[in-house]
């Protein structure tokens, strides 16, 4: 069960992830990428770099005794970023959509929109870069989502690479 | 005032053994926590020392030919290298030596028996258990015990270990056999410096890969039973029991499972239970061959194959989890490369935990004559 101390970092952890991601990683050479597209305004493909500049939140785990701390952006502000359907917005037809997260082996999960929208539930659902200061990499991924209010960990996706949108009702 | 300063020396002695047990150093790597030990059996130096001693004596066994080593090697990661663990009357038992690396963690003990709660308990079995006979003691109690009481190592080690006027009792040698295997922790394989220390160079680009089949639901699906640090289901000091209570046994369709081989059912005569085992910590696992409860799959390469073909048999109570996977030659590879680099070359040889009796004429040696 995953134990959270959820923080906003600003500048400070923004220049200490800049130094760590000047470090090798085990990632291929090409920059990895995530994607966020779908039903929302603007479609994105983020690195890193682009996530480094956006702002940084933490989630603390507890995994088997190993405590982890997990660094990255809130979901909904990516999703805020990309113009998905939030707030005042998120009513009507676009309740019924809903956010599928894939991983780069296909595995599959799903939120709805509204489930990651601030203005409905307090979701801290983090996509996350860093683990323990450190790049992610190997079986976690560049990024990975870290869901810190549910039991089982099966929706805290690795080795993430799509974020898509999908609106059920036109 | 006599019985105040008695008092007073007793409460003394109480604390300081408490002081002793909460400052024993266990040598663990950062970030990783600390086993559950039994308030009944806190650890100290000396108790481990002691268990160290008596895990190796071969008095241990009535006719003194076998101790807890023989069935658990340091260099096979405490596995023995059978298909299924013989006995020191030459009885076969019905499944394999199980590894008792990182065993203070273990959530349960042994393959399948559910009941079992702690390490003092379970080394009855070997000492006094008879289907089968391991170590054969049952009945031998009072030469055994008064054999140790003869030894003048254990004349020091024992008083020690333990207060009281006789520590020479079969639970205070199953709290320090315990005690000693307690200590017996793996954290420092290739791949825990790889993973916890970001040692890019630690593993090589095949176990790298192998780390991803291993880790994916939709490929190797192996994490599904053997997740976490210790590749099994674990207890730590300070756990919260908040999480899901996930299903702790799985038939895995490697065998028709005869008697008395039914694992879970074996205890709980649920049809449901029929080959249902604990999936033990993959740890080492390239040096504890032959696999799987019965010993009944030689090589890595046929345990990787039997769960990639999704089990050998159809048997009604097998996990979901096993499922034809389509994995090619090069992720089975991938696979073993990442399993081989579990293997904690320090825990093999490393001195603590071997034969602390000299070879040529020692105490249990001439015990035997």
């Amino acid at each position: 069960m995953y134990t959270r101390r959820c923080l906003l970092l600003a500048t400070l952890v923004g220049s200490a992830l800049s130094l760590s991601a000047q470090e090798p990683s085990a990632a291929p050479t090409a920059e990895q990428t995530i994607e966020i597209l779908g039903a929302v305004k603007q479609p994105l493909t983020l690195t890193a770099a682009d996530l480094a500049k956006m702002p940084r939140a933490s989630v603390t785990t507890n995994n088997n005794g190993m405590e982890m701390v997990y660094e990255g952006v809130w979901l909904h502000d990516i999703l805020q970023k990309a113009g998905a359907a939030q707030g005042r917005d998120l009513r009507g037809k676009a309740l019924a959509s809903y956010v599928l997260a894939q991983a780069q082996d296909g595995y599959q999960i799903l939120f709805s929109l509204a489930e990651l929208d601030p203005a409905f539930f307090d979701n801290q659902v983090l996509l996350a870069d860093t683990a323990n200061g450190k790049p992610l990499f190997g079986a976690q991924g560049r990024f990975r989502l870290v869901v810190p209010k549910d039991k089982p960990g099966a929706r805290s996706i690795r080795m993430l690479t799509k974020i898509e949108v999908v609106q059920l009702r036109k | 005032m006599k019985t105040r300063t008695l008092i007073a020396v007793f409460l003394m002695s109480v604390s300081l053994g408490a002081a002793a047990a909460a400052d024993f150093d266990w040598n663990i790597p950062k970030g990783f926590p600390r086993p559950i030990v039994p308030s009944s059996n806190p650890m100290t130096a000396a108790k481990v020392e002691l268990g160290r001693y008596l895990f190796y004596d071969k008095r241990l066994s009535a006719n003194h030919t076998e101790s807890c080593a023989t069935c658990h090697r340091q260099e096979l990661a405490f596995t023995d290298g059978r298909p299924r663990a013989k006995g020191s009357t030459g009885a076969f038992h019905p499944r394999s030596s199980m590894s008792l690396v990182n065993v203070a963690y273990a959530a349960g003990l042994t393959w399948a028996d559910p009941t079992l709660d702690s390490l003092e308990q379970q080394a009855l079995t070997p000492m006094f258990g008879e289907t089968p006979v391991e170590l054969g003691l049952k009945g031998h109690e009072p030469e055994f015990l008064a054999a140790l009481r003869r030894d003048p190592l254990y004349q020091r080690l024992f008083p020690r270990a333990f207060e009281g006027d006789d520590p020479y009792t079969i639970q205070n040698v199953t709290r320090a056999i315990a005690a000693f295997e307690r200590t017996i922790i793996s954290m420092r394989s290739p791949y825990d410096r790889y993973r916890w220390s970001g040692d890019q160079s630690a593993l090589s680009d095949s176990a790298k890969r192998g780390e991803i089949v291993f880790s994916s639901s939709e490929r190797g699906g192996c994490f599904r039973c053997h997740g976490g640090w210790n590749f099994s289901r674990i207890r730590y000091e300070g756990q919260k029991n908040d999480h899901l209570d996930e299903a702790r046994f799985f038939n895995t369709a490697a065998t028709p499972y005869p008697a008395p081989n039914r694992g879970l059912f074996e205890f709980t005569h649920k049809p449901e239970d029929v080959g249902k085992f604990r999936a033990p910590t993959l740890r080492n696992i390239a040096v504890t061959a032959p696999y799987m409860h019965d010993g009944s799959f030689a090589t890595l390469e046929a345990v990787v194959d039997h769960y990639a073909a999704g089990g050998k048999t159809s048997h009604p109570n097998k996990s979901h989890i096993i499922r034809p996977r389509a994995l090619s030659a090069a992720d089975k590879s991938d696979l073993i490369e990442f399993l081989k680099s579990l293997t904690d070359e320090e825990l093999l040889h490393d001195p603590r935990w071997s034969d602390p009796w000299p070879s040529l004429a020692s105490p249990r040696q001439s015990a035997k004559q």
